[in-house]
């Protein structure tokens, strides 16, 4: 913020976030306890990834996205692939676009279940915080059960997978779900009655769908306002084509509400999950891949567990890519935070900006 | 979607400003525009309510001979060939895309900011102007979004010609 015309107090936050567990520095223009206006500076984990594909084979550079975030690697990785694959015209085996599909899924109520603990402890609801974090072990036991890895887990190839799941995996996800979704109702349960929670929640950061759509919104954040926005079913990748995902709205647009549409599509994970599981196609989990990728840009994106992620991605022909273009979920849900901040307490701050469960190594790349 | 979300209605929108049309993809349009007719282009989109702006990609040219790569080898261009940079403004709706390509010189590397139609493409804006150097007059940020606040003035990382400092941090 220059230099401003009135004196009006600035309270900085940050590089190190006192809420967040990653670096960004936010300037808050303070009347008393009420926020008259809001900037934002990125860039304290910017490692330069988009340069650095350009350099590197297109097989070496899956393992360089998937590192974007630790959060939500697989889906940078499956991304990716995507758009890789469809440029070079190759068709990936059901089976493996079904593992794919369960690993995003799994990597989903991981990354939500991450969340819910994070704003519950910005709420100053830290038991919550421990509750969903040692349930959100059952997932990453699953996880590295499959692949080996609780983050990271790699799982994709150009053309495949690396992994496959076989009965006995199948069997311990199904437990896994049983356990977690019981365990999710109890959250949802405290999540809308819990009359402390509801004081930080209810109301608070409002956000209606006219304003999330003209802000660019997306994922969960988007929902929660009543945008009809999710890369799932609008444009179905993967086996989202053969299994069907339910978009879940909510439409008071308030913090609340963004939880509310979290907890669901964590149900909704579930009955997917299961859904897949039950009937997996077999076959082949890679096919064969060119080590160089014809010419041509192709734009391939994913619902990441915060919403639309963007790939642009132009070959030249060569084994290395000519550009490769990221647009993260969390750099669309800035602006919204921004306009958001306006008018409300210092001290609402801190769960307004984990509404809309931010990543900072996603969109500083 | 209240809105018509086909390429055909895309292309009859954005007739009036388009200089060339490309279906790169069945799902996809790549519509030509001019600097000078990218605010308008944007415009009838926006008011159409013709999907959302999901993207702004930059992308470098470099004058065959600058880098080395990419001969333009038979273009229609026979002029005295100049650097260009590329800015894909990707507008999004349910599942096709329709993409605006504005071209610009190294030596004039500008386009005119969209930030007044669409007030969410300022950090998309910031990242072009950082990581680019393309000038966006009317972009309601000049500050600095992801580089270090001591990174030199007018080196641009995402140019093809920029290979890294010599030393490994900057001086």
């Amino acid at each position: 913020m220059e230099a401003h015309e009135s004196k009006k107090f600035v309270v900085p936050i940050g590089p190190q976030h006192p809420a967040l567990k990653e670096p960004g520095h936010f300037e808050f223009s303070v009347d008393g306890e009420t926020v008259t206006d809001a900037s934002l500076r990125l860039g304290f984990v910017h490692r330069g990834i988009e340069k650095a594909t350009e350099g590197r084979t297109w097989v070496q550079n899956l393992y360089l996205l998937e590192r974007i975030c630790g959060i939500c690697s697989d889906v940078h990785g499956t991304a990716y692939s995507i758009g890789v694959e469809k440029l070079a015209g190759v068709t990936v085996p059901p089976r493996a676009q079904a593992i794919r599909t369960i690993v995003a899924e799994l990597e989903r109520i991981h990354s939500h279940m991450l969340w819910l603990g994070v704003a519950a402890h910005e709420g100053g609801f830290d038991t919550l915080f421990m509750f969903s974090w040692r349930d959100r072990e059952t997932v990453m036991d699953l996880l590295e059960s499959i692949s080996g890895n609780r983050v990271n887990y790699s799982v994709n190839l150009l053309g495949g997978v690396k992994f496959d799941i076989d009965e006995k995996q199948a069997g311990e996800i199904r437990r896994g779900l049983d356990y977690l979704e019981e365990r999710t109702r109890h959250y949802m349960k405290v999540v809308t009655t819990d009359e402390t929670f509801l004081g930080r929640t209810r109301g608070v950061g409002l956000m209606s769908k006219q304003q999330a759509e003209l802000l660019g919104a997306v994922g969960p954040t988007a929902r929660a306002s009543g945008v009809e926005r999710d890369v799932r079913v609008e444009s179905p990748y993967l086996s989202y084509g053969e299994f069907p995902v339910n978009i879940m709205l909510e439409t008071a647009g308030d913090l609340q509400a963004r939880f509310v549409v979290r907890i669901n599509e964590l149900f909704e994970t579930y009955r997917l999950i299961r859904e897949i599981l039950d009937h997996m196609p077999s076959g082949e989990l890679t096919t064969r891949m060119p080590r160089r990728i014809p010419e041509g840009e192709t734009i391939s994106r994913a619902e990441a567990p915060r919403g639309e992620l963007f790939y642009f991605i132009k070959s030249n022909g060569s084994d290395k890519p000519e550009r490769i273009k990221v647009r993260t979920p969390s750099l669309c849900n800035w602006g919204s935070v921004i306009s958001m901040a306006v008018g409300h307490k210092l001290a609402d701050m801190p769960m307004l900006l984990v509404g809309i469960d931010p990543c900072f190594s996603c969109n500083d790349r | 979607m209240d809105s018509d979300c086909t390429l055909q209605t895309a292309e009859t929108l954005l007739q009036p400003w388009a200089e060339g049309y490309d279906h790169p993809e069945p799902n996809r349009l790549d519509v030509q525009v001019t600097a000078a007719n990218l605010k308008s282009a944007v415009q009838e989109l926006v008011k159409a309510h013709w999907g959302y702006l999901s993207a702004i990609t930059g992308l470098d040219h470099p004058a065959p001979g600058e880098a080395e790569g990419e001969d333009q080898a038979g273009s229609s261009s026979s002029l005295p060939v100049e650097g260009t940079l590329e800015a894909l403004y990707h507008f999004c709706c349910s599942s096709v895309w329709t993409t605006l390509r504005v071209n610009v010189p190294y030596s004039r590397p500008v386009i005119p900011s969209i930030c007044d139609i669409i007030p969410s493409a300022t950090l998309y804006e910031r990242e072009l102007m950082e990581l680019f150097g393309v000038e966006l007059p009317g972009t309601p940020s000049l500050q600095r979004l992801v580089l270090p606040d001591d990174w030199p003035d007018g080196v641009y990382p995402l140019r093809k010609s920029f290979t890294g400092f010599e030393s490994p941090t900057p001086p």
